[in-house]
This record gives structure tokens, C-alpha cells and sequence, in this order.
């Protein structure tokens, strides 16, 4: 890491429109060797347990429909929606995709080597997200790039911007219906942050955590 | 468990790369295509580029996906939504308080993201030693409703409030995407969102070929998002009426046995 600042060109890999399908690749090859670590060794897939689970009744001789349906709908709406707002969702379109929808659809049809294999995992995985990396880019060219208007995007990041300070305030909240020691511990945290003109969300997290270590809750999950 | 250490580097190290230079370019869009998600975005501008805020959000959900890990052999989406991208902010700003040459920058993200996911996948992957139970619970009770309401409340409103302050076309647009996205997709902010792009890209340069075409390809996402999701049977059966034979065999068409 060298510390003097490089600037990023824009049609450099880093920022251009064409190392984005390589960027997409890297991580579908990533995902889809994660859900192979799942199948072979039980650990490793990237995903949420409940999602996870439809992937797991096929395994375990069930249908894989649920998990081919539910990750390959996921992928299209993500693909669309990923070229018009400018940013791909990983979580529907990688995660649950690339890794649930297309691992589902190819176990169905009796193809097991992709997801056996690491190598291959990886193979796979990487072509599965060059594609949908490709088609963004194209869909892309079509649509925003052609205009020279920004399509709202300053009003997009502003309200992102606002949402992001509502954390802090909702940490503290949650903390205080959590427990009443999390609670305090959370309020000190937040109060310290602040004194210190830092985000008060970091606080109020340190200090649940510190209390909730001496006081445990009581779980009712 | 040579093998498991081994490849959880790879993969760790891919994922964590391509997930480091996805954030990054998240700051650059829509110029520059992005990946990642708006609540990635989101919550990492709730730390306001402080070091200590991006290390703890992280932690918070490091343990939970820990707990996932060691339970069920899942990660949770946590890792490349949350963890990774604000550990590689926080190692950043360590040494560079300033943003745009951090977080902004997708090469610097990427390498450091790269070393933090192939350690944490290592890491997630090879103990299988329980964390405190009382450390995963806190973390799961004080982080998942505040993240939940973060998502479902705050963020669609705020983004429909500013879609309405944009001006009466943004405004009109993201009320009614942002309505039926929230029916059909169960979150109002991709509609709002929407709403907010043909609404600004129309006020901006009218109506020719491309605001046209983003149009037509809403209303498509809308149409196949309902189907696969089987929202179209749903909206009939809660209205008491049939559901017609040839969309049930369409819908059969589609369910892979």
C-alpha cells in the first residue's frame, strides 16, 4: 500500500464499464465455490440460513423447485433493476442467484460435477457472473449511458446519506427493548461517541456488547 | 481441514476483492456501475468515515455470522454486505481519515478487502469452536431490529419523501412504484428508486427512446418479478375470485420438480 494518492482514471479496470463483468465474475466464481464447500464439506455458503435451507431440502431428496424458482426469479429482477439503478444487488443477484438459484436448477437436471468439483465450482461460478456482469453493461449501454442526464442520481444519494444517520438512534432504541442493562450500556456507548464527535451508531454497539457480556440476555428466540 | 483452510482463502480472497471494488464503485454511480446494495451504501455512511463506527457495525454482525456459521454452515449475507466492505473501510481509514481517497477508491478497497475476506472466511470456516452465547444474542437482539427497521421503514420513507421534494414527475412516479413495488416485492425503495429515475431522466431530457425504453423495462421487472413470485395468484386469491386454469399451468411450467 503505497500512501500517496493515485488518482483512478475513469477507463481504468477499477471505474470503467468493462472490468465490471470481470469484477461480477470474481465474485460468482467465489459464491458458487462457497455453496461447493457447503455440499462437500458442510460449511461455507454464503447465504441465509432460511435460503440456504430450500437448497438443503433438495440435497436431502426433496425438489430443488423452491430454491431454483425463488434464486433464478431473484437473479432477473436483479439484472433489470442492477443496470437501470446503477447498483447490482448482490444479495439477490450473487448470493441468492449465482449461488442458490443456478447450483438448484443444475442438481435438478442431474448435473452434480460443477458443485463436486472445486475447480470446476470456480469455472462455473466465474462464467455465471461474467454473463450477468455482460448483459448489465450492455443493457446499460442502451439506456443511461446514452444520455446525458443523471436520472436523479444526487437525490439518491442524499436520501442514502439521511437514512444512514437514522442507525445510530435506532441501535440505542433497540438496545433499551433488548434489556435494561443493554440498554444502558448502549446510552453510555452512544454518549461517549458523541462527546467525542464521533457516529454515535459504533458507541451504542461497544457499549450493548460490553454490557450485554455481564449481563446476558435472557434469549426468547 | 488443510483442504477446508485452503480453499476458504481462495475463495475468501475473490470474494472479498471483487466485493471491496463493488462498494467502491457504489460511490461512482450511476456513472460508474456499482455493486453491492443500497443498504451497503447506506450503512456505511451512517459511520461518517470514523474508523471505530465501521470496525464495531462490522463486529456486531461478525458474530452473528460466526454463530450462523458454526450452526448451520451458512454465513448469512453479512459477510460481503456488511462485514468485509466496513472492516476494509475501517483498516483504511486508520491511516487516511479522508474518504475520497479511501472508500472511494476502488483499487485500495479492493486489496485490503481482499486480505479481510480470505482471513474472515478462513477464520468463519475452520472454528467450529462456539462463540459467548451471550455476545451473539446481544449482538442478534440490539442489531437485527435496528437494521430491520433501518430497511423496511426508514430508508423507503426518506427516499419517498425526497422522490416528492424532487418534483411533482419524481414525486408522482416514486408513489406509485414505490407502492407496488412494496406490494410485490415487499420493499418500497427499488420502486422509489425507479420512480425517481424515469421521473428525473423525463424532467431532464423528455420523453424520447430512452426514458421510453426504462420505462417499458420497469414495467417488464414489475410483470416478471410479480410472476416469479407468485404475486399475480396471490392478488387474485385475496380478492375471493378463481384463479384461472392457464395461469396455474404457466406457473407449473416454470416450478422445476
Amino acid at each position: 500500500m503505497e500512501n500517496n494518492n493515485i488518482e483512478i482514471k475513469e477507463n481504468s479496470f477499477w471505474l470503467a464499464d468493462w472490468g465490471f463483468p470481470i469484477i461480477v465474475g470474481l465474485m460468482g466464481a467465489a459464491v458458487f465455490a462457497g455453496t461447493h464447500m457447503y455440499i462437500v464439506h458442510g460449511v461455507g455458503a454464503f447465504n441465509e440460513v432460511s435460503i440456504v435451507a430450500m437448497l438443503k431440502a433438495g440435497l436431502d431428496g426433496g425438489s430443488y423447485g423452491a430454491a431454483a424458482a425463488f434464486g433464478a426469479s431473484f437473479l432477473f429482477a436483479r439484472i433489470l433493476e442492477g443496470s437501470l439503478v446503477g447498483i447490482l444487488d448482490i444479495g439477490g443477484s450473487i448470493l441468492t442467484g449465482v449461488g442458490i438459484g443456478i447450483p438448484a436448477i443444475l442438481l435438478s437436471l442431474n448435473i452434480t460435477q460443477p458443485t463436486d468439483n472445486f475447480a470446476l465450482a470456480l469455472l462455473v461460478g466465474a462464467l455465471c457472473g461474467l454473463a450477468i456482469g455482460g448483459i448489465i453493461i450492455f443493457i446499460r449501454k442502451l439506456t443511461i449511458n446514452q444520455s446525458s442526464s443523471t436520472f436523479g442520481a444526487d437525490i439518491m444519494m442524499g436520501a442514502g446519506n439521511a437514512s444512514g444517520r437514522f442507525l445510530g438512534p435506532l441501535i440505542v432504541l433497540s438496545a433499551c427493548a433488548a434489556s435494561i442493562p443493554v440498554g444502558i450500556g448502549s446510552l453510555i456507548g452512544a454518549l461517549i461517541f458523541y462527546a467525542w464527535k464521533k457516529p454515535i451508531a459504533g458507541g451504542a454497539i461497544i457499549g450493548a456488547m460490553i454490557f450485554g457480556a455481564f449481563f446476558p440476555i435472557v434469549a426468547s428466540v | 481441514m488443510l483442504i477446508i483452510l485452503l480453499k476458504s482463502v481462495i475463495i475468501g480472497g475473490l470474494l472479498g476483492f471483487s466485493a471491496g471494488v463493488g462498494a467502491a464503485r457504489m460511490y461512482h454511480a450511476p456513472k460508474s456501475q456499482g455493486l453491492g446494495a443500497f443498504r451497503t451504501l447506506g450503512e456505511m455512511n451512517a459511520c461518517e468515515g470514523d474508523a471505530a463506527a465501521h470496525f464495531s457495525f462490522g463486529l456486531g454482525f461478525f458474530f452473528n455470522a460466526w454463530a450462523s456459521v458454526v450452526g448451520a454452515g451458512a454465513f448469512t449475507q453479512d459477510i460481503e454486505h456488511r462485514i468485509i466492505p466496513n472492516w476494509a473501510a475501517a483498516a483504511l481509514l486508520i491511516k487516511n481519515k479522508n474518504v475520497e481517497e479511501t472508500i472511494h477508491n476502488p483499487k485500495k478497497m479492493g486489496i485490503v478487502s481482499a486480505i479481510i475476506g480470505a482471513v474472515v472466511v478462513a477464520f468463519l470456516n475452520t472454528t467450529a469452536a462456539a462463540i459467548p452465547e451471550s455476545l451473539q444474542v446481544v449482538a442478534v437482539s440490539v442489531l437485527v431490529p435496528a437494521a430491520t427497521i433501518l430497511i423496511n421503514t426508514v430508508m423507503p420513507v426518506l427516499f419517498w419523501l425526497a422522490a416528492i421534494d424532487a418534483g411533482k414527475r419524481s414525486g408522482f412516479w416514486a408513489t406509485l412504484f414505490g407502492g407496488l413495488a412494496q406490494l410485490v416485492m415487499g420493499n418500497a425503495v427499488p420502486g422509489v428508486v425507479l420512480g425517481i429515475l424515469i421521473g428525473k431522466g423525463v424532467d431532464e431530457s423528455g420523453w424520447n427512446r430512452i426514458t421510453k425504453s426504462i420505462l417499458v423495462a420497469i414495467i417488464l421487472l414489475f410483470i416478471f418479478s410479480g410472476f416469479f413470485r407468485g404475486f399475480d395468484i396471490s392478488l387474485i386469491e385475496s380478492f375471493k375470485l378463481e384463479v384461472p386454469n392457464w395461469l396455474d399451468s404457466l406457473h407449473n411450467v416454470f416450478t422445476i420438480e
